[in-house]
């Protein structure tokens, strides 16, 4: 039986008048790649900040590597790496120096520290910038010097949170391969983002978030069969008559059609081969048409359909 | 750990070159421009220089009673000895009586001295200078009547008694209270030293700031880390006590070795003093950055101002800004941190013993213990409501 490395029971914190986290509840398992996903205010950071027991919180219990969470609990501290949302790095020191303070908190033995940082070094590609000040460091290699302090004492329990942010895709690339590289040599992952794309990408297990409160829960393919999308075809075509709309919409499992005068996205809900049968019907009605795609439900659909809005804002 | 931490606490203090500027850079700036200032100044208004007299020798009408006294007592050769030498108590100018009023109208001495019967003052003005020529008239007139009578009654014993006399005609003597310099603007570099060592609260600031979880992003950090809050404080204070030492050293050895600012023959308690001074700097600091949740911008204004107010209630700005203040509240100058690092080196270099000093020593002991402790206590809270 898979051990469990962090639950979180009935998490209620207020700040003033605002609920940020709504009676949180949430278990990982060892080996876990797990994804919070929810937009900007969730309460995905205040989670992580409760958990490290940075924040105070109003009522609940946590519980890591089956230990109350506290503090001054320096024996389950010194099993968690922590990459934050911003980068927390000395701008004074240079890139060596910032991942061998950061490992000399968790690490005392020298030889094996010179060995670790060596690793970390090596793993975010960082070779070529030891002797840099972070200030020289442009914004992407800045996020690896950060995780390459936040994982140099190898832990068994990594905290991301949102550690893309702001990062070009070459490097964006690289830290999440990096985080599978981990998760493989079996460190734990709790991985926070509002970037559906990685989640999905990344995490066996995600939990989604919205107001404070976990709204959905499982594997993405379990997430995705909570709604009732489960593919849309879009099709540019130009002039569709409104009685051969209606009757794409007519045909079986199809519950939703929307035409903008150029393209035409058809929401089907279970059955096969859908595509086929709408084309069909253009076909029939001898109509030409565009580009044809198709796609999968996607974890905004699952958002979007349990919440009513989009999971990011449109300008992210 | 701590070894660890301590490493680079100093070594990244050391890298900061904004404490490098306001810790190093700007005391020897601001001491130049001190020196350039008030240099001379002292030399120019402080030092007691000869006072200028013109005295009249012409005797018209010399009773016989006056003329045996002159005889017998070389009234000019006394005269001519306070003038003369290192510190020269007058200085003549010998005229008859219409040059010598001349002279005084122009303000080119301060008194007539005329020989004229007794010896006899005219002054136009009252002052420090005119009541020490009243003083040395004074004493001279009665000597001659101590000098007659006692060559009458014992004439073999003439020289040994006008010898004692003559001596103690002497209207000032200088007497030290101490080797050390007493120079009034030396002040000025006293408070240059007391503002580099509250510059130090900047340091101590950056204490809390960097291992407060709900300050900084690095402090947040820290704080996940199985290292206890203990452990980084502590380190951390002594770090910046480490690097503001340094700080404190430049700054008096620059001041003493290339600006040549005396100080007194006391030094090395001098450079004790400036370091004390700059650990009380950091304490201060230090308790003021863990006062409340206010950000990180604020506390350093507010550290910067009340570092300020104390320098300028210390006399960096006004001079006698300590004095105004020791009569309105004599309390604040006992507590206000820049005062007492600028009293404690005034009393190394004016007092004979180290009492005074001790005491200053002992208050700046007190005020750092008391503020490392509050800020011990405030900086101890393992938690945040809000980050």
């Amino acid at each position: 039986m898979e051990k469990t490395v962090v639950k979180i029971e009935n998490l209620v914190k207020r700040y003033g008048e605002l609920l940020a986290l709504d009676h949180f509840n949430l278990e990982i398992k060892e080996g876990e790649i797990f994804g919070l996903l929810g937009p900007n205010g969730s309460g995905k950071t205040t989670t992580i900040n409760c958990l490290l027991s940075l924040l105070t919180f109003d009522k609940g219990n946590i519980e890591i590597f089956g230990k109350k969470m506290t503090p001054v609990s320096y024996d389950i501290k010194k099993e968690i790496g922590i990459i934050m949302q911003d980068v927390a790095v000395f701008e004074e020191l240079t890139v060596l120096e910032n991942i061998d303070y950061f490992c000399g908190l968790y690490i005392r033995d020298k030889a094996l520290r010179k060995q670790y940082i060596e690793e970390a070094v090596k793993f975010v590609g960082l070779e070529d910038f030891l002797k840099f000040y972070p200030k020289k460091l442009s914004g992407g290699l800045l996020r690896r010097l950060n995780i390459a302090c936040g994982i140099a004492h190898k832990p068994k329990l990594i905290i991301l949170d949102e550690p893309t942010v702001a990062v070009d895709p070459q490097s964006r690339n690289k830290i999440l391969e990096g985080i599978e590289e981990l998760n493989r040599n079996g460190a734990t992952v709790i991985y926070t983002s509002h970037y559906m794309e990685e989640v999905e990408q990344l995490c066996t297990r995600i939990a989604i978030m919205d107001k404070g409160k976990k709204i959905a829960e499982g594997t993405k393919d379990e997430l995705k069969r909570m709604i009732k999308n489960t593919e849309t075809v879009s099709i540019d075509i130009l002039n569709l008559p409104d009685e051969v709309k209606s009757e794409i919409s007519a045909l079986p499992h199809i519950y939703d059609t929307i035409y903008n005068g150029e393209k035409l996205t058809v929401y089907c809900s279970g059955g096969k081969h859908n595509l086929i049968r709408i084309l069909d019907v253009l076909q029939k009605k001898d109509l030409s048409f565009g580009r044809v795609y198709t796609e999968l439900p996607t974890l905004n659909d699952v958002f979007l359909e349990i919440t009513g809005k989009a999971l990011r804002d449109k300008e992210e | 750990m701590f070894l660890h931490y301590l490493k680079y606490e100093i070594l990244s203090s050391l890298r900061v070159k904004d404490l490098i500027f306001w810790l190093i850079l700007f005391p020897i700036i601001l001491g130049t421009l001190f020196k350039i200032a008030f240099g001379h100044l002292y030399e120019k208004f402080e030092t007691f220089s000869a006072i200028p007299v013109a005295v009249v020798d012409e005797a018209p009408e010399l009773d016989s009673e006056f003329v045996l006294k002159m005889e017998i007592f070389p009234t000019r050769d006394i005269i001519d000895s306070v003038s003369e030498g290192d510190q020269p108590f007058l200085k003549v100018t010998y005229t008859d009586r219409k040059q010598a009023d001349e002279l005084l109208k122009k303000g080119k001495v301060t008194g007539i001295i005329s020989m004229e019967g007794k010896l006899s003052l005219t002054v136009h003005d009252s002052g420090i200078e005119e009541t020490l020529l009243q003083n040395f008239v004074d004493r001279f007139n009665s000597s001659i009547t101590v000098v007659t009578e006692a060559i009458t009654s014992n004439p073999n014993a003439e020289a040994e008694i006008i010898q004692a006399i003559s001596t103690e005609i002497k209207a000032v003597t200088d007497i030290p209270l101490t080797k050390g310099n007493t120079d009034y603007y030396t002040e000025y570099f006293y408070n240059l030293i007391a503002m580099v060592a509250m510059y130090g609260s900047l340091t101590g600031l950056n204490i809390t700031i960097r291992n407060q979880g709900n300050l900084s992003k690095l402090g947040a950090r820290k704080c996940c880390s199985p290292a206890p809050k203990s452990i980084s404080l502590l380190a951390s204070l002594i770090g910046s006590f480490i690097v503001q030492s340094i700080c404190m050293l430049i700054c008096v050895s620059f001041l003493r070795f290339v600006l040549r600012i005396d100080f007194g023959s006391r030094l090395p308690a001098v450079y004790l003093a400036a370091v004390c001074g700059g650990i009380l700097g950091v304490s201060f600091g230090f308790c003021i950055g863990s006062i409340g949740a206010l950000k990180t911008e604020i506390k350093t204004s507010i550290c910067f101002a009340v570092s300020m107010f104390f320098c300028f209630c210390s006399g960096l700005m006004i001079g006698n800004m300590k004095i105004i203040i020791e009569e309105k509240a004599p309390w604040f100058n006992k507590i206000n941190p820049a005062a007492v690092v600028t009293d404690s080196l005034y009393y190394l270099n004016v007092d004979k013993d180290y009492s005074r000093f001790q005491t200053k020593m002992i208050t700046i002991a007190v005020l750092s213990a008391a503020m490392i402790l509050l800020g011990f206590g405030l900086t101890r809270r393992k938690k945040y409501a809000s980050l």
